[in-house]
C-alpha cells in the first residue's frame, strides 16, 4: 500500500522568550523548547488514522510541518514521497485547521471557487464542485452571504468545504468536530466515512477520543514531542478497555 | 500565475468591500468641490492653483492608499490565521508576496485613475484642460511610484506588524521623496565617511521624485520624450523587484505555528 505521509527522526523546537519588540515580532532571551523529538510516522493511503494527545504535546505542531507552515530543525517529513518544504507537495491535500478564520468578506460560495482556483482548477468543473460541497454540508441558503455573518458551526463547515474542494486524496483535519453540535458531529463521522470507502487518507486530530474509536482505522498517541503510541485500535487496548481509558492509562 | 492573480484578486475583492476607498473618494470630493467655488482675490491663474492643489491631494491619497492596503495584507492574513488555509494550498512564498503586492499595487493603481478623472472633470469646469498625453505620462509615473511604495509596504510586513510597517513605510517614502534631491547639495559641505555614507543612502533610497510629473501638468509644460521616460519606468519596477525580493528573502523561512507556546 502506498505512504501517504512519512515521517522520519522529525524534531522542531521553539525559542518560547518574551517578545522583546511585538511590533518586530522578535523574541530574544527565553529557552529553547522541544515541540517534537526525533517523531517516526507513518501513514498509509487509505487509512483513517487518528492523531492524539493532551494539549500542547505536538499535535498542531506535526500538522503544520506537513503543511510547510513550520520547518523542522532536523529529520523530514513527506507526503506522496514529496518533501512538505516543496508547494507541490500540497497539491493533494485538503487541510481544515483548528477553529478555522476565513475571508470574512467572501461569500461562502466566492470561497470555494477561490480555493479551486489555487489548486488550478477552472470552469464548469470547479463550479460543479463548489455547488456539490455547499450540498454536501447544508449551506445552500448561505453561499451567497458573506462569511463574516455565519455561525461557527457554519464557518466550520465553510472550512471543511473549501479543504475537500480539489478532491484530495489526503485530508488533515485539526479538531474537525469542536464546533459542532451533535448532529453536525454525527454529519462529519459520515463525511469521514464516505472519504474513507472512496479510498481517501484521513488524518486527524482530536480530543473527542470515542470519536476518535468510532471512525479511525488507527491511532498515534502523542505526549511531549514523542510519538508513545501507534497502532490499530484493537491491538492496543486491552479487553473491555476504551480507547478513552487506555489514553489516560498511557500517559499516567 | 494563475495562483497570483487569485490572491491579487482576493485583494481587491476585499479593498472594494471594505469602506475605506470610498472614504478617500468622497473625502476628494469633498475637496475638490470646495476647490471649484474657491476665487481668491479674483485670481487670475486659478486652474492652475486648482490643478496644483489637486494634484497634491491625489498624491496624498495614493499614498495613504498605497501604504494601507498593502501594510496590512500580510500581518492581517496571520492575525486572523487565514495564512493557514492559504498556504495549505500549493501557493508558494514568493506567489503569495507577488499576489499581494499585485493586489495592493492595482487597487491603488485603480483608485488613482478615479482621482485624475474626478480632477479633470472639476478643472474642466472651471475652464482649464488637462494635456491627455502627458496626463497619461504623468499616471504612469505616479502607478510605478505606486508599485514601489507597495512593495516597500509590502516588504516590511514580513516581519513587522501593519502599525509599524505602516510607520515605516511612511517615514522612508517621505524622506526619500522630500529629502534625497537635496543630498547632493547637502554632501558638497561634507566630506570622508560622512559624505560616503550619505551618497550610501542616496543611491539606496528609491528617487521617487522621478515619477513626479505634477509640475509639467500644472503650466501645461511638453510631455516627456521617451527614452527617459522608458528608463524611469524600467527603474520603478526594477526597485519594486528588489524590494520583492528582499521580502521574500524575510518571508521564505518564517514560521507559522498557533496556540503552540
Amino acid at each position: 500500500m502506498a505512504t501517504a505521509i512519512e515521517i522520519r527522526d522529525l524534531t522542531v523546537e521553539f525559542r518560547t522568550g518574551p517578545e522583546v519588540c511585538a511590533s518586530l515580532n522578535f523574541r530574544a532571551g527565553g529557552k529553547v523548547v522541544t515541540a517534537l523529538q526525533k517523531l517516526n510516522l507513518n501513514v498509509a493511503q487509505g487509512e483513517v488514522y487518528g492523531f492524539i494527545g493532551p494539549n500542547g504535546a505536538g499535535k498542531t505542531t506535526t500538522m503544520h510541518v506537513l503543511l510547510g507552515f513550520i520547518e523542522a530543525v532536523s529529520g523530514t517529513a513527506a507526503i506522496y514521497g514529496e518533501d512538505v518544504c516543496r508547494s507541490i507537495a500540497r497539491r493533494r491535500i485538503g487541510y481544515m485547521p483548528e477553529n478555522p478564520q476565513m475571508y470574512s468578506f467572501l461569500t461562502g460560495h466566492e470561497l470555494l471557487i477561490m480555493a479551486g482556483q489555487l489548486f488550478g482548477m477552472r470552469g464548469c468543473r470547479l463550479a460543479a464542485k463548489a455547488d456539490e460541497l455547499i450540498e454536501l454540508f447544508g449551506l445552500s441558503d448561505a453561499a451567497d452571504r458573506k462569511i463574516a455573518g455565519y455561525s461557527r458551526g457554519m464557518m466550520q463547515r465553510i472550512a471543511l468545504a473549501q479543504a475537500l474542494i480539489n478532491d484530495p486524496d489526503l485530508i488533515i483535519l485539526d479538531e474537525p468536530t469542536s464546533g459542532f453540535d451533535p448532529i453536525g458531529r454525527i454529519e462529519i463521522r459520515k463525511i469521514i466515512a464516505g472519504l474513507r470507502s472512496a479510498g481517501k487518507t484521513v488524518f486527524f486530530s482530536s480530543h473527542e477520543l470515542s470519536e476518535v474509536e468510532r471512525v479511525c482505522d488507527r491511532v498515534g498517541i502523542i505526549a511531549k514531542g514523542r510519538l508513545i503510541a501507534d497502532g490499530h485500535i484493537s491491538q492496543l487496548v486491552k479487553a473491555g478497555e476504551t480507547l478513552e481509558q487506555y489514553f489516560v492509562r498511557i500517559l499516567t | 500565475m494563475i495562483r497570483i492573480l487569485v490572491i491579487a484578486r482576493t485583494v481587491w475583492i476585499e479593498t472594494i468591500r471594505r469602506k475605506d476607498l470610498y472614504v478617500l473618494i468622497t473625502l476628494l470630493l469633498a475637496f475638490l468641490l470646495a476647490l471649484m467655488t474657491l476665487n481668491v482675490f479674483g485670481l487670475r491663474n486659478l486652474v492652475s492653483y486648482i490643478k496644483e492643489a489637486g494634484l497634491l491631494l491625489a498624491w496624498v491619497f495614493a499614498w495613504i492608499l498605497t501604504i494601507g492596503v498593502s501594510v496590512r495584507q500580510l500581518p492581517q492574513e496571520e492575525k486572523t490565521g487565514t495564512i493557514f488555509s492559504l498556504l495549505a494550498k500549493p501557493v508558494k512564498r514568493s506567489e503569495l508576496i507577488i499576489g499581494k503586492w499585485l493586489g495592493a499595487w492595482g487597487i491603488a493603481g485603480a483608485s488613482t485613475i478615479i482621482f485624475y478623472i474626478l480632477l479633470a472633470g472639476i478643472v474642466r469646469a472651471r475652464g482649464g484642460n488637462f494635456n491627455l498625453a502627458l496626463t497619461v505620462e504623468a499616471w504612469i509615473l505616479h502607478f510605478c511610484f505606486m508599485g514601489i511604495l507597495s512593495a516597500m509596504g509590502i516588504l516590511f510586513s514580513t516581519r513587522m506588524n501593519s502599525d509599524a510597517a505602516a510607520t515605516l513605510t511612511g517615514v522612508l517614502s517621505a524622506v526619500a521623496f522630500m529629502l534625497l534631491p537635496q543630498v547632493p547639495q547637502l554632501a558638497e559641505d561634507l566630506s570622508g565617511w560622512r559624505k560616503e555614507s550619505l551618497f550610501i543612502i542616496y543611491y539606496a533610497l528609491p528617487h521617487f521624485e522621478l515619477f513626479d510629473l505634477r509640475q509639467r501638468l500644472v503650466h501645461d509644460w511638453e510631455t516627456m520624450s521617451w527614452e527617459p521616460f522608458i528608463m524611469i519606468v524600467f527603474y520603478g519596477l526594477l526597485m519594486s523587484a528588489v524590494f520583492l525580493m528582499l521580502g521574500w528573502l524575510a518571508y521564505r523561512k518564517k514560521r507559522f505555528n498557533r496556540d503552540v507556546f
